[in-house]
């Protein structure tokens, strides 16, 4: 059952039709015992029988689907990975030739407003390393072999994703816990309404001039808010059911997990890397929200206008920076 | 590609020592033997006993860089008698090797064969003597537990005499081991000395002996290969026996041969077979009689073979007769179709072989059973010839030597049975005078009355002494002195558990504390002695198709523990010095051990044989002398794998031998008697390992002559039937002449008369072969057998029956007494068919092929153990959904005779094996005793890997009327989700 | 050289288990960890046929496809083995395996692999050949020692065959001709491509 879900999860969210469609195991009692009459029969599922060890994985005589698996992992999911990955990065730079750094609308204003309290960034970037570190521990276990192991040799190799392994083991709990905290800190800033409509009618600002109107969160943030929490629990889900070896599926759940986390992953990979382009290099006065947490007023109007508005309204005015502190408070 | 590395980076990631610990029960060797040294330091320390007697298994992988010794022995589980080759280095058992050679195995084993090694790791093992001292186990050593337990003893002998110790022997003793043993109770001065056969095969010995002569196999595993059509029945020796598959299995491919499973149960046997036949436990003679209706029927039968060969069979006709096809499919569920199609297979499509086992055995009727199985042989003409024959397939490695040298209550050993003639035939052999002997028992009637079986012991410990209705000797059991046995063998554990508690002093002399240490609530008076495998000592074991085998000490006994040879000699020592003690003259270690050879407080095993050799004359044990069995395992390879013969290429010394001599191998060994490798073989010349039908019962009666017509071995002189040899009889024909003069003198030393197997000088047996004559006689085997409660086997509902509707028309047998005993038979199933309705399931058991027996050593070897891991009950998928019970989900089950409230605890296997209405266990579980865990119980550290409960918690009363075998087949149980 | 392969005979074999515990025996193979297994298909039913299954030594083995370390290697008899002092326990083997080959002890952090440990076709591994170090690792490499895998020599009916596969396709042949009957070889569809032609 969490299967059907999960598959149905998969396709839905991810909308990867591609996914190999995964033949339960029912098995069929064939009346002959030879190995192709039976797979015949079964059109290719597991050849399953009674064993008398309690590893009932082993009762599995043959898993044809092993063989999808490798085709997947080994095709599949080298190409996604790929085109996703350096898809994106080549399309961001494509974007930064073009469109350039995007600048703050009439300079920097010197006064800041708190965008993020020291709790939020925190935990952006508790997730923020976790994820960097995942990431980077999972594609170095599909393209490691072909582009870290002729560099490094064998040994180094395999030390190096041994303890990429155990990092990926141990950083899926702060990761998970860090996504619950999203959700719960940032949701009710991301829900979807009808400014966001109109601001991607038009096309968020990024092509053209004339920034729409945003609240706190634009849609397109709020778009890699509800990415990051879905995807990230799609990934996390799998990722338990693979950490936990057999305790929550077999093996065909294990290898569906696996289709989902990696595919999940990577295409998470490359929304995180057109994400980490926005925030940084691709427009000036992003960074400080994740890092001081005070951002530029201009930067903030420009962007936010609707939460500007709010907040100044709230009278949380916002603050001079701190080489204008001298000004009025002592 | 990668390519080998240097040693230098080993060992980073250890696989063995990674694994240590992490998992139950899952020490590797390294990882147990750097525990089992710091044991032994703390344990020796506590007891102040110095270390150095503890002889640790040190071990470590094979070195390839030192040399290794080949040893030979043979596996110590089934009857096959598969060849162990142990590959030795420094005295470390270090690896196995397929025993390519060995005509009966061909390099191959089953499970339990595959992993004998771990015997000698011993993780589990009785490590040293132990006793319970107010129910904690403590240690002891050698001489203080031997002088306690024989003070015991003398105390039971002088309070209660000697037929108040019940010596139970093993079906894992050498032939050796168990001659001794049969000798060292009668020295006692009891009959009351048994071993496993009581419970597997006894009603298989009494049934075919009764027919044609000798208790065993007549044909061979190999022999099979010949035949054409096959039927097991009652048997599983896909689990039981699985090296005997590769012949059963080569014969049906090469042959093209039928293979006819018969059972209630699809068992992993059934699964190759050409034609299934599923029954109702306990209808095997209707099956048997539905079977002959439809030979006699359609004249299928074998005419000159009757004619010439049986004896009786028209009254077989006229029970048969009634055995119409509608009645068998009325009783027994069988349609008649089947019936008919299996009837002309096995009485057409010839070779036919009947093979069975304990399905047949375990029976109210288990003798009756038998006597019908043989019937069909007879009728078919189907006993006597190469690809025929009733192929039994004993239990243990060593059942059948240990039933041959009489660990029965009986026989002395090799059948001589109990009279005055065996007693004096034994005393001339012993070198001790008869009346001495007398002088030993009660009395001369108790010496003559058979003990007790070994499935009744607990009766005969609480029932009162009465002649008429309780027990018939001095005094109740007082003593229990077991070698090699587990105590969840027999039926009625709930029975057995007050009985062991009522015994003043239990010995355990084992490898394993078993569970006889632990099932009852004794604490006090228990001892355990650790006794080592067969496989740190040495001497011969007879597999089921006779074949003589010696095998050679592959290590030195680990521990503290020691042969059983040795442990005798040091018992009877201590006995004696216990007698003395108390001011008493009866002595045994002297007179025992008198004719052996003893080194170091051992009698050594050769000298046992070659006393064997002397005395084990009825059976042919006499030619296997030390020298020619070790001369059979080195050249193992010159035998041919179907006629087991030694070949042209063979050296010398053992060409045209068969295969381990088995007996009867008649005379002398120099006479160099090949050995009997078909029984009743009329095609061979006895001198070459023919033979007829033995004249046990006389030469004729009412009228009718029951020796054989116009039948003899080839190259007889004689050319009808003959009576069996006596000095009376040779001197009728004039060829008491031939006799040499010292042959004359031996007859004449032991008072001028003697029959053929009396004659220690062998001359009888020699001059009749020189006339190519059986010393035994030649005649008819007995369809009718009249000594027995059933002349003609008829069919008698079981006990414990859901077919409470048959009872009327097929009872049981009315109450009687055997065995110094009572037998219940109609008054317990007129009470069972009250409660029929509240049990409404079949159970039946059987084997696994991981374990073996009561399963203590089997589910000590973690090899084995890891592949059962829980006890369970096999559930037809009907009954089962009818009890909302799951595939491996609890259950519980309870039988009629159990305590009120009580069940049994185990896992559900929902599976078509079994029929609607059957339930099948197996029976190899213990530790576990109507829900009590009792591994706390076992000496720390000698605790079963895997316990669970045992089957005989559930089973209930039954016993055949001949052997008291139990009834272990069929009884009835409840079964509900747990 | 020759090409390795196990050949299991259905119609023989019959669940007797030696296999399995021959393989802990001359491995030393701990409790939990089984190479080797015997699975029954179509249980207590006509038809029913156990088979034995261990690692095939597959031709193009998946296990060495998708192993994210590269720690397979196949020797010039054509046996698959892997090297356990590159393998990070990861179980992608295992997801790939047809046969269900693949075993790891318990060890890692949430319960999670250690190392995988498999048949060996009774070849040892990357270590020394027959040295002490190579046994402790991977077991006993009877290859080296010019003997077959112990479990099917000492197999009870000898449905279990091991050695070159032209050899002992040979030898089912001849018994399937002989017998006139044949479940096919199992497990040679899957790990060989080819069956054995009749």
């Amino acid at each position: 059952m969490m299967i059907r879900i999960l598959a149905l999860l998969a396709i839905l969210v991810l909308g990867l039709g591609a996914v190999p469609a995964m033949a339960q195991g029912t098995t069929a009692s064939p009346s002959l015992a030879d190995e192709r009459a039976v797979q015949a029969l079964l059109r290719g599922e597991t050849v399953h029988g009674r064993i008398t060890i309690p590893d009932q994985r082993a009762a599995n005589l043959i898993q044809p689907e092993g063989r999808k698996w490798r085709e997947f992992h080994n095709v599949t999911l080298a190409w996604v990975g790929g085109i996703a990955v350096l898809g994106m990065l080549a399309l961001l730079s494509v974007f930064f030739l073009v469109r350039g750094r995007i600048p703050i609308e009439g300079g920097r204003s010197g006064r800041t407003i708190l965008r993020f309290n020291a709790f939020e960034r925190a935990n952006h970037w508790m997730v923020a390393s976790c994820f960097i570190v995942l990431a980077l521990s999972g594609l170095n276990l599909t393209f490691g072999r072909h582009v870290l192991l002729p560099l490094m040799g064998p040994e180094a190799f395999t030390e190096v994703s041994h303890w990429g392994k155990y990092a990926h083991n141990f950083l899926a709990f702060p990761f998970t816990l860090g996504l619950v905290l999203m959700l719960l800190i940032w949701v009710k800033d991301n829900i979807p309404n009808g400014t966001d409509i109109r601001w991607l009618k038009a096309g968020g600002g990024l092509v053209g001039h004339g920034e729409p109107d945003s609240g706190r969160f634009n849609a397109g943030q709020k778009g890699i808010f509800w990415i990051t929490v879905l995807g990230g629990a799609a990934v996390a889900v799998t990722g338990y059911m693979l950490i936990f070896p057999f305790v929550f599926t077999d093996v065909t759940g294990m290898q569906l997990s696996h289709m989902i986390h990696s595919i999940t992953a990577v295409l998470l990979i490359a929304v995180m890397l057109a994400h980490i382009y926005i925030g940084t290099l691709g427009m000036d006065g992003a960074v400080e929200a994740m890092t001081t947490g005070q951002v530029d007023l201009n930067w903030a109007k420009q962007h936010h206008n609707l939460w500007v508005a709010e907040e100044l309204a709230k009278g949380r005015a916002a603050t001079p920076p701190d080489t204008a502190k001298a000004a009025g408070a002592d | 590609m990668l390519i080998k590395r240097s040693e230098a980076r080993a060992g980073r990631q250890r696989l063995a020592a990674a694994y240590a610990g992490l998992s139950s029960g899952g020490l590797d060797r390294r990882a147990f033997l750097k525990q089992a040294g710091v044991t032994g330091v703390g344990l020796s320390a506590l007891g102040a006993i110095p270390l150095t007697t503890m002889r640790p298994a040190a071990a470590g992988p094979v070195n390839h860089a030192e040399p290794v010794t080949r040893v030979k022995n043979i596996c110590t589980h089934c009857s096959v008698g598969c060849t162990v080759t142990a590959e030795v280095q420094n005295g470390v058992w270090v690896g196995q090797e397929p025993s390519w050679d060995s005509p009966i195995n061909r390099g191959t084993h089953c499970a339990k064969g595959a992993s004998v090694r771990e015997i000698v790791h011993g993780q589990r093992r009785t490590k040293y003597p132990m006793k319970l001292v107010g129910g904690q186990w403590q240690r002891m050593s050698w001489d203080a537990a031997l002088t306690e337990i024989a003070d015991k003893l003398m105390a039971v002998r002088q309070a209660s005499g000697p037929d108040s110790v019940f010596w139970l022997g093993s079906a894992k003793f050498s032939n050796e081991g168990s001659y001794l043993y049969r000798k060292m109770a009668a020295f006692w001065g009891t009959n009351s000395v048994d071993h496993q056969a009581r419970i597997c095969h006894s009603t298989t010995v009494a049934g075919v002996a009764n027919t044609w002569g000798y208790g065993a196999m007549t044909n061979s595993y190999n022999d099979i290969r010949n035949a054409k059509t096959m039927i097991i029945m009652g048997g599983n020796p896909a689990e039981a026996h699985p090296v005997s598959l590769q012949h059963v299995l080569s014969g049906k491919e090469q042959n093209r041969a039928n293979l006819i499973v018969i059972d209630p149960r699809f068992t992993r046997t059934a699964a190759h077979a050409t034609e299934y036949v599923r029954i109702r436990p306990g209808t095997d003679i209707p099956i048997i009689w539905g079977l002959l209706w439809h030979i006699f029927q359609n004249n299928w039968e074998d005419k000159d073979f009757i004619r010439q060969r049986v004896y009786g069979m028209d009254e077989v006709r006229a029970e048969v007769a009634k055995w119409t096809p509608a009645e068998v499919e009325r009783v027994a569920g069988v349609p008649e179709a089947q019936m008919r199609k299996v009837a002309e297979l096995f009485a057409t499509q010839k070779p036919s072989t009947l093979i069975w086992c304990m399905g047949a055995t375990q029976k109210t009727v288990g003798t009756a059973n038998v006597r019908a199985y043989s019937i069909l042989l007879l009728a078919t003409g189907n006993v006597g010839s190469a690809g025929a024959g009733a192929n039994i397939f004993r239990g243990h490695c060593n059942v059948q030597g240990a039933t041959d040298f009489g660990l029965d209550v009986t026989s002395l050993p090799a059948y001589y049975g109990l009279d005055a003639n065996a007693w004096r035939h034994w005393s001339r052999v012993w070198g001790v005078s008869y009346e001495s002997m007398v002088a030993r028992f009660d009395s001369q009637t108790m010496m003559e009355t058979p003990g007790i079986p070994t499935t009744r012991y607990f009766d005969a410990v609480t029932m009162p002494v009465n002649a008429q209705t309780g027990l018939a000797q001095r005094d109740n059991l007082k003593a229990m002195v077991v070698f090699g046995h587990g105590g969840n063998t027999v039926t009625r554990m709930p029975e057995a558990v007050k009985g062991l508690e009522k015994l003043d002093l239990l010995v355990v002399a084992d490898p394993h504390p078993t569970s006889f240490a632990v099932m009852s609530e004794r604490k006090d008076n228990t001892y355990l002695l650790p006794i080592c495998s067969q496989f740190e000592t040495e001497g011969t074991r007879t597999s089921s198709n006779r074949s003589i085998q010696w095998g050679f000490k592959v290590v030195n006994p680990i521990f503290e523990s020691k042969d059983d040879y040795e442990a005798m000699y040091r018992l009877c020592g201590a006995i004696d010095a216990a007698a003395a003690k108390r001011n008493m003259t009866f002595r045994m270690q002297a007179e025992i051990f008198a004719p052996l050879e003893v080194i170091d407080n051992r009698p050594t095993p050769e000298s046992i044989l070659r006393e064997i050799n002397r005395g084990a004359i009825s059976t042919g044990y006499t030619g296997q002398s030390p020298e020619r069995m070790k001369l059979h395992m080195q050249h193992q390879d010159k035998f041919d794998l179907v006629t087991l013969r030694a070949r042209d290429d063979a050296p010398e010394s053992i060409r045209g031998d068969f295969y381990g001599l088995p007996w009867p191998c008649w005379g002398k060994p120099e006479w160099r008697h090949p050995g009997t490798h078909i029984l009743y073989n009329t095609n061979l010349h006895v001198k070459q390992g023919g033979g007829t039908f033995r004249a046990r019962f006389g030469v004729e009666r009412n009228g009718v002559s029951l020796l054989a017509d116009g039948s003899y071995s080839q190259g007889s002189e004689l050319t009808d039937g003959y009576p069996e040899f006596t000095t009376a009889v040779m001197a009728r024909l004039g060829w008491d002449a031939e006799l040499t003069a010292a042959e004359k003198a031996s007859i004449q030393a032991q008072g001028g008369s003697a029959s053929w197997a009396t004659d220690l000088s062998m001359g009888i047996i020699r001059v009749t072969m020189d006339h190519g004559v059986m010393a035994y006689g030649n005649a008819k085997a007995r369809a009718n057998a009249w000594n027995l409660p059933d002349p003609i086997p008829v069919h008698r509902e079981p006990i414990y029956t859901p077919r409470t509707d048959l009872i009327a028309q097929y009872p049981t047998l009315p109450d009687r007494r055997a065995f110094r005993l009572p037998h219940l038979g109609q008054s317990v199933q007129n009470r069972a068919k009250d409660l029929a309705p509240n049990f409404p399931i079949i159970l039946t058991s059987g084997r696994l092929v991981e374990y073996e027996g009561g399963g203590e050593e089997t589910r000590s070897n973690p090899w084995l153990a890891e592949l059962q891991q829980d006890m369970f009950v096999e559930i037809n998928p009907r009954d089962a959904s009818a009890r909302n019970i799951r595939d491996g989900s609890w259950v519980l089950v309870n039988g009629p005779e159990m305590p009120q409230g009580k069940a049994t605890r185990m896992k559900a296997l929902v599976t078509e094996r079994v029929g609607p209405g059957v339930a099948f266990m197996p029976f190899h579980f213990a530790g576990w005793f109507m829900q009590e865990d009792q591994r706390s119980k076992y000496p720390q550290g000698a605790d079963p890997i895997v316990l669970g409960e045992s089957v005989n918690a559930i089973t209930t009363y039954g016993y055949d009327p001949v052997t008291f075998m139990q009834e272990a087949k069929v009884t009835l149980c409840q079964i509900r989700a747990a | 050289m020759a090409r390795m392969k196990f050949l299991l005979d259905s119609d023989r074999c019959i669940e007797c288990n030696a296999c399995v515990t021959a393989c802990k025996n001359e491995n030393e193979v701990p409790w939990g960890i089984n190479r080797r297994r015997v699975v029954t298909l179509n249980d207590g039913k006509a038809g029913e046929r156990s088979v034995s299954m261990a690692c095939m030594h597959c031709t193009d083995a998946p296990c060495a496809a998708v192993c994210p370390v590269s720690c397979f290697y196949t020797t010039a008899d054509a046996v698959v083995l892997h090297d356990k002092d590159l393998c990070i326990g990861c179980g992608y083997c295992f997801y790939a395996c047809p046969f269900a080959a693949p075993q790891y002890p318990r060890l890692g952090n949430f319960g999670s692999r250690g190392k995988m440990d498999k048949c060996t076709f009774c070849a040892g591994g990357p270590q020394e050949d027959l040295s002490e170090a190579e046994y402790i690792q991977y077991g006993a490499n009877r290859l080296a020692e010019g003997k077959l895998p112990l479990c099917a020599e000492m197999c009870s009916t000898k449905a279990l065959l091991a050695g070159d596969g032209e050899v002992i396709a040979q030898i089912y042949r001849e018994r399937v001709q002989k017998r006139g009957y044949g479940s096919g070889a199992w497990g040679w569809l899957t790990a060989y491509r080819e069956s054995v032609a009749i």
